[in-house]
């Protein structure tokens, strides 16, 4: 499904990313844990095209699209759910739902029809948005921002849906609520590439981690494997 | 007596003051997606009108002239685009300034070669019979500036409103990275916007001169008072326009009739430098015009 290879990335003079690789396939939640600094956004941001890698490969169903822009990246399936949410505030929580199926609905007439069973999964999923649905995203709290996030990516009908650091600044009741979201998307056949700082939760979730350092894959495995390995277990999931 | 003259300066002048309304909305447009405006505007609306005065001299019917100027607005709004802004934008300079500036100049030129130094007259089927309203009196052709001004502005707020491509142009104003991250291409909304842009500023062009003639000088004093219009409203508040528009055309009315009409560029020029002393943000706006 995606594919990435010695993928080269950084801002202006400073590299980030010096060679990273993963891959996630078909219908698989993988995590990708690390400190902070260690180029885990960065990867997510150089997959989804939001910056434009130096060097590497990315492979979406096989297909190279790195370089690409992000819009062009997005309409071939890919949905990226940035960190710190990026929501359009200004715009209601239903126009930004409406926005995450931007690439598959009618530009001008019949939008909102076309999408209604869409939406409606989406409010199944997340009750409290469909009863924000008029109220503009930017005055939702964090954790409805989050919801809303995660929603609007979904809209979007993606093969692949790009997760970054959904815990950030929540309270650990909605970080739970985050992670119970994760799971129910995970059983429903989502294939997940998953950014977390709280290594342990995004391991419980994961069929696959990879751990990044200094801008590159150190250890790679599946959750109980990498519970084996000292290093990582000291310094991750200690 | 008195009080009868100052509420037919004020109308008439408010009839002007839409016209710079609508200008100011062309700023807005650009502004709302890119955070760029087109200093050159004023010939926008200029050489549309050119334009659209040499389809009336070529027997084109009014009704039939006034889509097809409006076509050659967003043609002229997209060169602008192309030619001065789109790699400025990408490059993250604010070079579209002085690009604009000289495209509006070389706009300026070329009008002078093609179409003369003179001010014409534009022929409209519209009356200007003056028809009287409690006193005041107002033409027919007053009330189809208003009306004209009105559309456009009503037609592209239900676009930016109750379509999604409109609702685009909102989340590319809101957050471009974002926008991006749906499959919205915020270079085509961009243009798109320059391309609307385009499109008000012939529309302003075709409104305005029956009234004022169409001559290549137009443009400096049509833009200077849009500018303030924009500053004084803010840059993202349509209905904030319409009222400052309003507002400086009755007051230029009135300031020309009290104290001579030398006098008719101040109140806008003070309620420049009065806006960008007191409120940057503008009356009714919330984004910073800092930048411009």
């Amino acid at each position: 499904m995606l594919v990435v290879e010695n993928l080269y990335a950084g801002y202006g003079t400073s590299k980030v990313l010096t060679g990273a690789s993963l891959e996630v396939g078909q219908g698989r939640v993988v995590a990708l844990i690390g400190a902070n600094g260690a180029g885990k956004t960065t990867t997510m941001r150089a997959i989804s095209g939001m910056l434009k890698p130096d060097k590497g490969r990315v492979l979406l169903d096989g297909k190279p699209v790195q370089g690409q822009d992000a819009s062009r990246i997005a309409r071939l399936g890919l949905a990226h759910a940035p960190e710190g949410r990026k929501v359009f505030g200004p715009l209601s929580t239903e126009d930004n739902l409406l926005l995450g199926a931007y690439s598959r609905l009618p530009l001008f007439f019949g939008f909102r029809s076309r999408s209604a069973p869409d939406l409606e999964k989406v409010y199944d999923l997340f009750p409290l948005l469909k009863e924000r649905r008029l109220q503009s995203a930017g005055t939702l709290s964090g954790g409805e921002q989050q919801m809303l996030a995660i929603g609007r990516a979904l809209m979007a009908n993606p093969k692949i849906m790009l997760l970054d650091e959904p815990s950030m600044g929540l309270a650990p009741v909605i970080v739970q609520e985050v992670f119970a979201t994760i799971r129910r998307l995970k059983t429903s056949g989502i294939t997940l590439l998953l950014v977390e700082q709280f290594a342990k939760s995004a391991l419980e979730v994961a069929d696959y981690a990879y751990v990044m350092e200094r801008g590159r894959v150190v250890a790679e495995g599946t959750p109980a494997e990498l519970h084996k390995d000292k290093r990582v277990l000291a310094a991750y999931l200690g | 007596m008195n009080l009868l003259i100052i509420a037919q300066m004020a109308v008439s002048g408010a009839m002007m003051g839409l016209v710079y309304a609508l200008i100011a909305y062309g700023f807005q447009l650009t502004f709302s997606t890119s955070k760029s405006i087109n200093f050159g505007q004023g010939e926008l609306v200029m050489v549309s009108a050119f334009f659209s005065l040499t389809l009336l001299n070529w027997g084109v019917p009014y009704w039939l002239m006034v889509p097809g100027g409006l076509l050659f607005g967003v043609v002229l709004g997209l060169a602008v685009e192309r030619a001065g802004v789109r790699l400025a934008l990408e490059q993250k300079s604010e070079g579209w300034i002085l690009l604009t500036i000289i495209i509006g100049l070389l706009f300026f030129s070329a009008a002078e070669n093609i179409w003369g130094r003179d001010d014409r007259p534009f022929p409209t089927p519209i009356s200007s019979d003056a028809m009287r309203f409690l006193g005041v009196s107002i033409t027919p052709l007053e009330i189809s500036v208003a009306i004209g001004v009105f559309t456009v502005m009503g037609a592209i707020e239900l676009f930016k409103r109750k379509t999604l491509l409109g609702k685009a142009f909102e989340a590319v104003s809101a957050d471009r990275d974002a926008a991006e991250l749906m499959g919205i291409s915020a270079t085509r909304t961009v243009m798109l916007s320059y391309g609307l842009s385009g499109m008000v500023a012939a529309m302003a062009g075709i409104l305005v001169s029956p009234i004022t003639t169409v001559g290549p000088t137009m443009a400096s004093a049509l833009i200077l008072k849009a500018f303030s219009v924009a500053v004084v409203a803010g840059l993202d508040s349509g209905f904030g326009v319409v009222v400052v528009g309003i507002f400086l055309g009755a007051l230029e009315s009135l300031t020309s009739f009290y104290l001579g009409s030398g006098w008719r560029e101040a109140p806008g020029l003070i309620l420049l430098i009065l806006a960008l002393a007191v409120r940057p943000n503008g009356v009714f706006g919330k984004a910073s015009i800092r930048k411009v």
